[in-house]
């Protein structure tokens, strides 16, 4: 069986995250909702997650729904339960809000570092960080990585 | 309002509004109708119509109208019964009959309720014997004895709906009159009026069948009073002094007045006729055979003595033998007559069935094995077409049903006489489920076989659950028939896995030839798979049972049948057969001189073993999970009963079995090994189908849940090789769906209470656990953890160690919880800081709540006082820094909602889980921890149960959306848990902050007046601890405030709106405890009440009815005697005056 080679071989946690991949290969079976897949080229997370068999004495196929974690968009997939499916590197990240100018936050990690180069987001979420910017109250929000893309996701308030 | 408009102003506006709710939906608008809805329904509701109703019947054309005005005859007779004079009564009955018989033309719908308002009078009448049945019975016999069809088909109705009224059933219209008065009336009504139906059905039916042509009107009326005299047979007799609710399927349990009408041989004959004359048409025949089910059914005081009984039965068998007897059975009449049979044999004592006529026993047994077959080939036929109506499947499910209700009484019967049956119908039914040419399995009726790749989801049950009815009877008779069973499904299993293997090596070359798995014709395969599933299924049901929570007996039958053989037995050749899984059986010298039962498992073995070879020759993608799954199933089943037989359960033990599988013998340690081995390859090879791994995992617990079975299992090399694999989390056991790691770490925590010597067992621990703690603390414990934390690895060894965690709180069990309790408590506090690394990934944190609540799940009813203090604390750590991660924490991502959902569910768990304790606590003063907590003084307690879950409902209660609380499951945990708190902790209540008591306290309101029934009593049932509570302390807390705004409620509940009466009892209970608490606010809502009532008589009537509630409580005290006498009172309150202030 070629697919119950490891799929993990370099299972070594202190590796640098510099060099780490967008995505990495996981058998589709082992898989779990809540958890995050590509689909059709988009990261997800997987809100459905079921499986079926052609036949009384086939093989599982696993039915995957997912939503897109930036758009919300909804994509499907169905693969073979033995086969591999990208999964994304997710990871995020608490943030200080700085500054809002031109509609992008300037934004504070709690090593000081500072970057310019996120939006506000749209909806209420977008209009909350405005309103609490031009209050001048402290605040932090989440920002949620992917592939390549980049989104503030959500607010915390400051834990002292 | 009406009564100020004159008659035909009424007429025209409710005939105006009749055609608006005729109309078409495009033609009105939603307010013209609900204005036309109003416009009855205040018509309905006003006050003594009876003038203005009589006028509508006589006048108005319109349906609709008729229709209402005889609803509202109907409700205000019952509502002003009272205020009414009795001739008054009688003349409207009166009225309403002859407005019926003048009016043949009638539309149906308006003659039935006109008909159902006289049966609603008749049977509120017969309470204060005002009005008389028998003159409408012998009214009803006068249309009846006409000969018109039509006014025949009218008697009828009034009889039909005479029955529906007083059966006291839901097909009774409420009357706002309590269960008791319902009761007395259909009590009096049995004895009476329902045997007057029932002659007068009789009758007709008797005449219908002496009539040669029936046009089709009459057949009409014939069909009308079968349904009718079905009715009366299935009537629930009630008991004197009891009232009972109606059941489904109620049999036949007549009074002794019964005797002269039920026990005369004609009235059984007469259904015999009935059915022989209409059983081709599928409708009527349903009614007659249903009568005839329920004569089988027939028991109790009617039968003066046994010999009654037994004359009955045999003329009830000897029709039923001569009706079947001669005739090809229609579709319709399968599951029919499948009841009668059913009926009698569960129905009757076995005495009586076997004083028959010992001829006529036997036919009835051999008829009932021709009819199974028969009805056996006709469900696999209705498979095969896939008809939605499985009739046949229906009858057969019944008739199986019936086979093993008379095999487990065999010793009443005589010796063997159910052997010859048994293989009979062992035997179809295998052949049933084989491929041609051995069986008929999907042959249609042309001889067609039809293979079809149909698209199966999850959802469908496996077939060993969907069918297990039918494998138990199977397998039962397969029992009573060993001596052919047993060897049968040998010789077919082993011959079906050598053809398996050839087709397996036929296959393998044809791919090294062309190697396109597409190629493959899977037609030949799909065949074996399907025979070699039903036959494991089969012999896995005929060899063992699966009793839950309880050690599986080796069935009697097959323990004598192994004994009966074992001195033709030769038990080298029997141990080398069950050695040799990979040889042919057929080819070992002597295969003719094994046990058979040994053999049986031996052929499942050659089966499992030509999977693995499969496996290892890479041809896994040609196997048949589903047979995978078979093999594994039959396997655990067997181990459970059979390995390591213990022989003192037993009077006597087969010698072959003791031998090969007993305690401290080579057969015994083989066969661990050869499972081990089994469930090893196929965690590796079958990772990806989720359902085999678990059934193969399970296999595992099962193999080290039993101390003895563990034992052996440890000295395998396997086991540990196994170990080692998993604690390392190398491949290929980490691509394991999550709940077969969690059963998997089960399982090896299990075997760690094996008996070993200490420093073996110190080297097992070593293996197991210890490296799943070093890694973890390795990894946490890195300085730059923060920084990786987010890393898919880190992530993935962190998951990786919660979901080992809940599957050693699964392995708890009373012996292991001391050492398991203190090695994940170590867990727990470090868990704690996870939260905080992984407050932003909802995943990570939903499952470190799952650890808290799998240990307290399994361990808290165990845990002594300083242990369990131990875990609350730690519980309590975990919701404050949850607690604080939440606070004004806003999400926009989509599944936001769902994770706090999820996030809420199980921190209700965890703490319905903690309070749980107070009702389930097997902890004997720390027992289990002997020798351990010396020196720790009760009194240092910290931290208590009621802290943590007020604490918890804390962080929950502010969460608790109402559109959270839209997730049934959700709802159904929060209330469960907020009364639970209720309950337990009153006195914690009035402490609450006052945010949280306030929405505590609306919670409550929400739950009793806006959600389902069942949380309505939750809260009902929260309100009375409260109240208590209250009647404790000082009078003007929150809460005493808060309690007498729940008085109104609870008032209002009981005396003004229509509620369940399922409820009544426990609103009644909160109501005594609330006017205990508030008596000076309860007399002032009962005189708002009265001095709101105009009518001089209604008020008398309430005020009356008001004094008698409190009579025997006064001054109400909360006293449990008091309590019980005013929830009697309030039940005759209820009834006496609860329907008149439903109407407003």
């Amino acid at each position: 069986m070629g697919n119950t080679q490891s799929i993990m071989a370099d299972d070594d946690f202190t590796s640098g995250d510099s060099g780490a991949s967008a995505t990495y290969p996981v058998q589709c079976s082992s898989l779990r909702k809540n958890g995050f897949v590509m689909l059709k080229g988009h990261p997800c997370k997987i809100v459905d997650m079921t499986t079926s068999k052609t036949g009384k004495h086939g093989h599982a196929k696993v039915h995957l729904t997912g939503l897109d974690i930036f758009t919300q968009k909804k994509y499907e997939d169905i693969c073979p339960s033995t086969h591999n499916m990208d999964v994304p590197n997710v990871t995020r990240k608490d943030y200080q809000v700085v500054d809002l100018a031109e509609g992008y936050l300037t934004l504070m990690d709690d090593g000081g570092e500072t970057r310019e180069d996120l939006k506000v987001p749209e909806g209420d979420l977008g209009k909350d960080i405005e309103k609490r910017v031009a209050s001048g109250e402290n605040f932090m929000v989440s920002v949620m990585k992917a592939i390549d893309d980049e989104h503030v996701v959500g607010i915390k308030n400051m834990t002292s | 309002m009406m009564a100020a408009v004159g008659a035909p102003e009424v007429i025209t506006q409710l005939e105006s509004a009749a055609k608006v709710l005729m109309a078409p939906p495009s033609m009105v608008s939603t307010e013209q109708r609900q204005h036309a809805e109003h416009v009855f329904l205040s018509f309905r509701k006003s006050k003594s119509p009876f003038a203005i109703c009589k006028h509508i019947l006589e006048t108005s054309k319109v349906d609709y109208v008729l229709f209402q005005a005889a609803t509202a005859i109907m409700e205000a007779v019952v509502r002003e019964w009272i205020l009414l004079e009795k001739t008054s009564i009688e003349s409207l009955r009166a009225f309403l009959l002859t407005y019926v018989l003048q009016r043949p033309n009638l539309q149906k719908y308006v003659r039935e309720q006109i008909l159902l308002a006289v049966a609603v009078i008749v049977k509120r009448g017969s309470l204060d014997k005002s009005i008389s049945c028998k003159s409408i019975f012998h009214e009803v016999g006068q249309l009846i004895s006409s000969g018109n069809p039509t006014v025949q088909t009218l008697a009828c109705s009034i009889l039909t709906a005479l029955l529906s009224e007083f059966s006291s059933s839901s097909k009774t219209s409420s009357i706002g009159l309590s269960m008791e008065f319902h009761g007395n009336c259909k009590r009096l009504f049995q004895e009476e009026g329902l045997r007057q139906i029932f002659m007068l059905t009789m009758e007709v039916l008797q005449e219908f069948s002496r009539r040669e042509n029936l046009n089709a009107q009459m057949s009409c009326v014939f069909q009308r009073y079968l349904a009718l005299a079905n009715q009366v047979l299935s009537w629930n007799f009630l008991p004197p002094n009891h009232i009972l609710f109606a059941t489904q399927n109620v049999t036949l349990k007549p009074t002794e007045t019964w005797r002269e009408a039920l026990l005369d041989t004609r009235i059984m004959d007469l259904f015999f006729t009935v059915h022989r004359k209409i059983r081709e048409d599928s409708d009527m025949a349903q009614d007659s055979l249903q009568c005839l089910a329920q004569l089988a059914s027939m028991h109790g005081p009617i039968f003066p003595d046994e010999s009654a009984q037994i004359s009955y039965l045999a003329h009830l068998v000897e029709g039923l033998l001569s009706m079947i007897n001669g005739i090809e059975i229609e579709d319709s009449e399968a599951v029919g007559i499948s009841n009668i049979i059913s009926n009698l044999i569960t129905m009757f004592p076995r005495s009586v069935l076997t004083a028959l006529p010992s001829e006529l026993f036997t036919s009835f047994i051999n008829c009932l094995t021709l009819l199974t077959c028969s009805f056996g080939r006709s469900a696999a036929l209705e498979e095969v077409l896939d008809k939605d109506d499985m009739v046949y499947m229906d009858a057969y499910d019944k008739l199986l049903e019936s086979w093993l209700t008379l095999v487990q009484d065999e010793e009443h019967f005589p010796r063997g006489c159910f052997v010859q049956p048994a293989i009979q119908v062992f035997n179809s039914y295998i052949q049933c489920h084989l491929a041609a040419p051995d069986g008929t399995r999907n042959l249609s009726v042309n001889g067609i076989s039809s293979h079809d790749e149909e698209e199966i989801n999850e959802l469908q049950e496996d077939d060993r659950e969907l069918f297990s009815d039918q494998l138990s009877s199977i397998g039962m008779l397969g029992r009573v028939a060993a001596d052919h069973c047993i060897p049968l499904l040998t010789s077919l299993l082993e011959d079906r896995v050598t053809r398996l293997h050839g087709q397996l090596q036929r296959t393998q070359q044809h791919l090294m030839a062309s190697s396109d798995l597409g190629s493959v014709d899977r037609k030949v395969l799909d065949d074996l798979y399907e025979d070699i599933h039903w036959l494991i299924l089969v012999s896995g049901y005929l060899l063992a049972d699966d009793p839950q929570g309880e050690t599986p007996l080796i069935p009697s039958e097959v323990m004598e049948f192994s004994i009966k053989h074992s001195t033709e037995v030769d038990i080298n050749t029997t141990l080398q057969i069950l050695g040799s899984p990979g040889e042919k059986a057929s080819s070992i010298p002597g295969c003719n001189r094994t046990d058979s039962v040994i053999r049986l498992l031996s052929a499942v073995l050659r089966t499992s073993e030509v999977e693995s070879r499969a496996t290892r020759a890479s041809l896994t993608e040609l196997l048949s999970p589903q047979m995978g799954k078979d093999i594994v199933w039959f396997l655990r089943r067997w181990a459970k009963t059979y390995l390591l037989v213990d022989e003192k359960l037993y009077e006597q033990i087969s010698m072959p079995l003791s031998t090969a599988f007993g305690a401290d013998t080579e057969g015994a340690q083989w066969i661990v090994g050869y499972l081990l081995e089994k469930v090893i390859n196929n965690l590796s090879v079958w990772s990806s189908e989720a359902e085999l791994a678990n059934d193969t995992v399970e296999l595992l617990v099962t193999l080290v849940e039993k101390r003895e079975r563990a034992n052996i299992v440890v000295q395998c090399e396997s086991w540990w090789n196994l170990a080692k694999q998993f604690a390392s989390r190398s491949p290929p056991l980490h691509l394991l769906s999550s709940s077969v790691q969690r059963s998997l770490m089960k399982a090896l925590v299990l075997g760690g209470f094996a008996h070993m010597d200490s420093d073996t067992k110190q080297q097992y621990w070593a293996e197991v656990l210890h490296p799943l703690q070093q890694r973890f603390l390795n990894l946490i414990n890195q300085e730059n953890f923060a920084q990786i934390s987010q890393e898919e690895a880190v992530k993935q060894e962190i998951v990786a160690t919660l979901e080992a965690l809940c599957g050693i709180a699964e392995a708890t069990q009373i012996d292991n919880v001391a050492s398991l309790f203190s090695f994940l408590m170590d867990f727990l506090s470090s868990c704690i800081g996870l939260m905080e690394v992984y407050s932003n990934t909802p995943e990570t944190i939903n499952l470190i709540i799952e650890v808290f609540v799998e240990v307290a799940h399994k361990q808290i009813c165990y845990l002594g006082e300083t242990k369990s203090m131990k875990l609350y604390e730690a519980c309590l750590t975990l919701l404050q820094v949850y607690s604080k991660n939440n606070q004004s924490r806003k999400r926009s991502d989509a599944t936001a909602e769902e994770d706090q959902y999820q996030d809420l569910l199980l921190i209700m768990e965890l703490l319905t889980n903690l309070l749980s304790k107070e009702f389930i606590d097997f902890s004997d003063t720390d027992e289990v921890f002997r020798n351990q907590d010396q020196g720790t003084p009760a009194s240092s307690r910290t931290v208590s149960a009621a802290d943590v879950v007020l604490y918890g409902v804390n962080i929950v209660l502010p969460l608790m959306s109402q559109d959270l609380l839209k997730f049934p499951s959700l709802c159904n945990q929060y209330y469960k848990l907020i009364t639970f708190i209720c309950e337990i902790f009153p006195e914690k209540i009035p402490q609450l902050p006052e945010d949280l008591f306030k929405s505590l306290m609306f919670s409550l309101e929400l739950g009793m007046t806006s959600m389902s029934s069942e949380i309505s009593q939750l809260c009902l049932e929260a309100l009375s601890p409260l109240a208590e509570q209250c009647a404790k302390n000082q009078k003007d807390s929150p809460l005493f405030i808060a309690t007498r705004h729940f008085l109104k409620l609870v008032f209002d509940m009981l005396v003004l709106q229509k509620h369940n009466t399922e409820m009544t009892v426990a609103a009644g209970e909160a109501l005594y405890t609330l006017v205990c608490l508030h008596q000076a606010e309860y007399s002032e809502l009962v005189e708002t009440l009265l001095s709101s009532q105009r009518d001089a008589v209604i008020y008398q009537r309430l005020a009356d009815a008001f004094n008698k509630l409190t009579a025997s409580s006064t001054p109400p005290t909360m006293d449990r005697k008091q309590k019980v006498a005013f929830l009697k009172s309030l039940e005759e309150f209820v009834a006496n005056v609860g329907g008149l202030l439903c109407v407003k």
